[in-house]
C-alpha cells in the first residue's frame, strides 16, 4: 500500500484544517499534524517494491514504488520532516491564526513531496512536484519579515514558468512514444530531434527549480526570508524533488555524451559558484541559501555521471546536514541573523551540533557527508575528481568563517526542543555515516587544515569585508531579467545537443 | 506559449507578470488539445475507433493547478501593495 504514504499527509492536511474551522482544542490539531507527519514513515518501513494503484495496466495506470534509488530521498525527507514537524509546533505556537493553516500547509509540502519522491511516471511527478511547490511559495509568503511576499511572488513566477515548460516536454515524449511511465518511455524511445529537444526543455526546467548555479536567482531570498523549520524544508527537501526528476528523466531518455560532459561542466561550476556566493554573505541564512547552490551541484554532477544511487545517498546527506544547520542557526539568531552579531559562546550544545553538522557538509568522515561523496567520487573519471575535493575544502573554508563568527557571539535563551532538534539532526548525520560504513580518513585532516589557512589568508586580504549588493526594490524587473537568463540557457542547451 | 514568456520578459507589473504565465498555460493547454485532435475518430465513451482521452485528462488536472495559482499569486501581489513594497 505504498500510495497511503501520500495519502496520510493529505487526509491530515484536511483534518486540521476542518478542527480549525470548528475551533477544536490545540492538542487536537497538534495530534492530527503528528499523525500526518509520522504515519508515511510506517508504511515506508514496511512496504517496499513496485505497484500500480488500482491494479490497471502499466500503460494506462499511476505506477509507484520504492526501489534502491529512491528510498535515500524518502529515508532524508522522513528523519528532516519529523524533527522540523517537532520543532515547528513549538515555534510557531498558535500566536496568531495563521498558525493551523501553516501546519496544514507543511503537511500539503510533505504530501507532494512523498508523491514526488515515489512517482514512477512523469505527469504523476509534476503534479505531486507542484502540490510541493505551491505550498512552498506560501509558506514563504506567509513569513512575516519584510520582503517575504516579494521573494514568494518571484519564487512563484519562475517556478511556474518552469513546470509548465517541463509538461510542455512531457507532452513532446508523449507524442513521440505514446507513454508516460518512466520504463515504458526507456523501452519505447527511439533516438529523434524531437525527444532530444524534449530532454533539453525538461532538463532546463528542473534546473531552475532545483536551483542551480545559472538559474538560482530565486533561491536565496526564498530559503533565507522564509521562517526558520520552513527554510529547512526548502531547503532541504523541497530542492531535492526536481533533483530527482531529473534521474527520472536521465533514467527514461539517456543524454548523449556531449550533453552529459556540458551538464557536468555545469554541476562543478555551480558547487564552486555556491562556495564564492556564500563567503560574500554577511547574512547566516543566506550564507546557508547559497550552500545549497553549490551542495545541488554535487548531486546534478552524480546524475549527469549517471550515478544515480551516489546522487540519491547525496540527496539524503544534504538533507539531513542542511536541515539541521538551518534549524539551529535559525533557532541561534532570532533577533539578528547578522554574522557577528549572535553566537554559540554561551550554550555548548548547540556548540557541539553545528560543529558536528559543519564537518558534515564539508564532507569530513566518518559523518555521512564523506560517504555521498565518495559514491559521487566513485562514479568520476580523473579530472572531475579533483573537482570534488577542491569543493570539500571550499566548503570547509565558508565553514570555518561561519564557526568563526558564531564562536564569538552569544544568544538569548533557547528551547529545549531547539537545542534537541540541532543535536539529533547531528546524530543522524553520524549515525547514518557509521551505518554507511564511511571509516576515519587522516586526509581529511589535512583538508581541515588547509580549510582554516585558506579561511585566514582570505580574512588578511580583505576579500570577505566586501559585500554584495543584489537587491533590487523593483520585483518585476528581477522576473524580467531571471526570465530572460533562464529563455537563454534553454536555448542554449538545445543547441549543444544539436548533431 | 511565446507571447506569454515575452511578457514574461518585458512587462513589470506583478499584474501583467501573472497574465502572461496565465498565456502560457493556455499555449500549453491548447497544445496537448492538439496532440489528441482527430477528427475521423470516435468518442471514448464505449468506442470502437476512439481518440487518445488522455491528453484532455492531463489538461484537466493542469488547469485546476492553473486556478490554484492564479489564485495564490494574486493573493501574494495584494498582501505585496499592503507591505508597501
Amino acid at each position: 500500500m505504498i500510495p497511503l504514504m501520500v495519502a496520510f499527509p493529505l487526509l491530515f492536511a484536511f483534518v486540521i484544517v476542518i478542527l480549525d474551522t470548528l475551533r477544536a482544542k490545540r492538542t487536537l490539531i497538534k495530534a492530527a499534524f503528528l499523525l500526518g507527519v509520522v504515519l508515511p514513515a510506517w508504511v515506508f518501513l514496511t512496504e517496499r517494491g513496485r505497484e500500480i494503484v488500482g491494479g490497471w495496466n502499466r500503460a494506462a495506470g499511476i505506477e509507484v514504488g520504492i526501489s534502491e534509488i529512491n528510498a535515500p530521498f524518502i529515508a532524508g525527507e522522513l528523519i528532516l520532516f519529523t524533527v522540523v514537524a517537532l520543532y515547528s509546533i513549538p515555534y510557531f505556537d498558535f500566536r496568531n491564526k495563521k498558525t493551523p493553516k501553516s501546519l496544514a500547509l507543511l503537511l500539503l509540502l510533505h504530501a507532494g513531496l512523498m508523491g514526488a519522491f515515489i512517482a514512477g511516471d512523469f505527469f504523476n511527478f509534476y503534479i505531486y512536484m507542484e502540490i510541493a511547490s505551491v505550498s512552498a511559495f506560501a509558506l514563504v509568503a506567509f513569513s512575516d519579515e519584510k520582503g517575504s511576499k516579494r521573494a514568494a511572488f518571484k519564487y512563484l513566477i519562475l517556478s511556474l514558468l518552469a513546470s509548465y515548460l517541463f509538461v510542455f516536454a512531457i507532452g513532446i515524449i508523449y507524442m513521440e512514444t505514446g507513454y508516460l511511465n518512466v520504463e515504458l518511455v526507456a523501452e519505447n524511445a527511439l533516438p529523434s530531434r524531437e525527444l532530444q529537444a524534449a530532454l533539453g526543455i525538461a532538463f532546463a526546467s528542473l534546473l531552475l527549480k532545483a536551483g542551480v548555479f545559472p538559474l538560482h536567482g530565486w533561491l536565496p531570498d526564498a530559503h533565507s526570508i522564509a521562517p526558520t523549520p520552513v527554510s529547512a524544508v526548502l531547503s532541504g527537501a523541497v530542492v531535492k524533488a526536481p533533483a530527482y526528476g531529473m534521474i527520472l528523466l536521465f533514467s527514461a531518455l539517456p543524454p548523449r555524451e556531449t550533453f552529459r560532459e556540458a551538464v557536468m561542466g555545469l554541476a562543478v561550476a555551480s558547487v564552486f559558484f555556491g562556495i564564492a556566493g556564500a563567503l560574500l554573505q554577511k547574512d547566516a541564512k543566506r550564507l546557508l541559501a547559497y550552500h545549497t547552490v553549490s551542495q545541488m551541484g554535487y548531486v546534478l554532477l552524480g546524475t549527469a555521471s549517471m550515478n544515480f544511487v551516489g546522487a540519491a545517498y547525496y540527496a539524503m546527506a544534504h538533507s539531513l546536514f542542511k536541515g539541521g544547520l538551518f534549524l539551529s542557526v535559525g533557532s541561534l539568531g532570532k533577533k539578528s541573523r547578522k554574522l557577528g552579531e549572535f553566537g554559540y559562546r554561551n550554550a555548548p550544545l548547540m556548540a557541539f551540533s553545528v560543529l558536528m553538522l559543519s564537518l558534515a557538509i564539508g564532507g569530513v568522515s566518518p559523518l555521512i557527508g564523506s560517504y555521498a561523496k565518495g559514491v559521487i567520487s566513485s562514479g568520476l573519471g580523473g579530472t572531475w575528481k579533483w573537482a570534488v575535493t577542491a569543493g570539500t575544502v571550499g566548503t570547509l573554508v565558508s565553514f570555518t568563517k561561519l564557526n568563526y563568527h558564531l564562536s564569538k557571539g552569544e544568544t538569548g535563551d533557547l528551547a529545549p526542543i531547539e537545542k534537541l532538534s540541532a543535536l539529533v539532526l547531528a546524530l543522524a548525520t553520524l549515525c547514518a555515516g557509521l551505518y554507511l560504513g564511511a571509516e576515519p580518513k587522516l586526509s581529511d585532516a589535512s583538508y581541515i587544515f588547509a580549510a582554516v589557512l585558506v579561511f585566514f589568508a582570505l580574512k588578511f586580504s580583505g576579500v570577505l569585508e566586501r559585500e554584495v549588493r543584489g537587491e533590487a526594490k523593483d520585483v518585476g524587473k528581477d522576473v524580467n531579467v531571471l526570465v530572460a537568463v533562464f529563455v537563454t540557457f534553454m536555448l542554449g542547451v538545445l543547441l549543444i545537443q544539436w548533431p | 506559449m511565446l507571447i506569454g514568456i515575452y511578457g514574461l520578459m518585458a512587462k513589470r507589473e506583478p499584474i501583467k507578470l501573472v497574465l502572461s504565465i496565465n498565456v502560457v498555460s493556455l499555449g500549453l493547454v491548447l497544445f496537448f488539445i492538439g496532440l489528441a485532435y482527430s477528427p475521423e475518430k470516435d468518442v471514448p465513451i464505449m468506442p470502437t475507433d476512439p481518440v487518445d482521452p488522455l491528453p484532455a485528462t492531463l489538461m484537466l488536472t493542469t488547469l485546476v493547478v492553473d486556478v490554484a495559482i492564479t489564485s495564490l499569486a494574486l493573493a501574494i501581489i495584494l498582501r505585496m501593495r499592503r507591505d508597501g513594497s
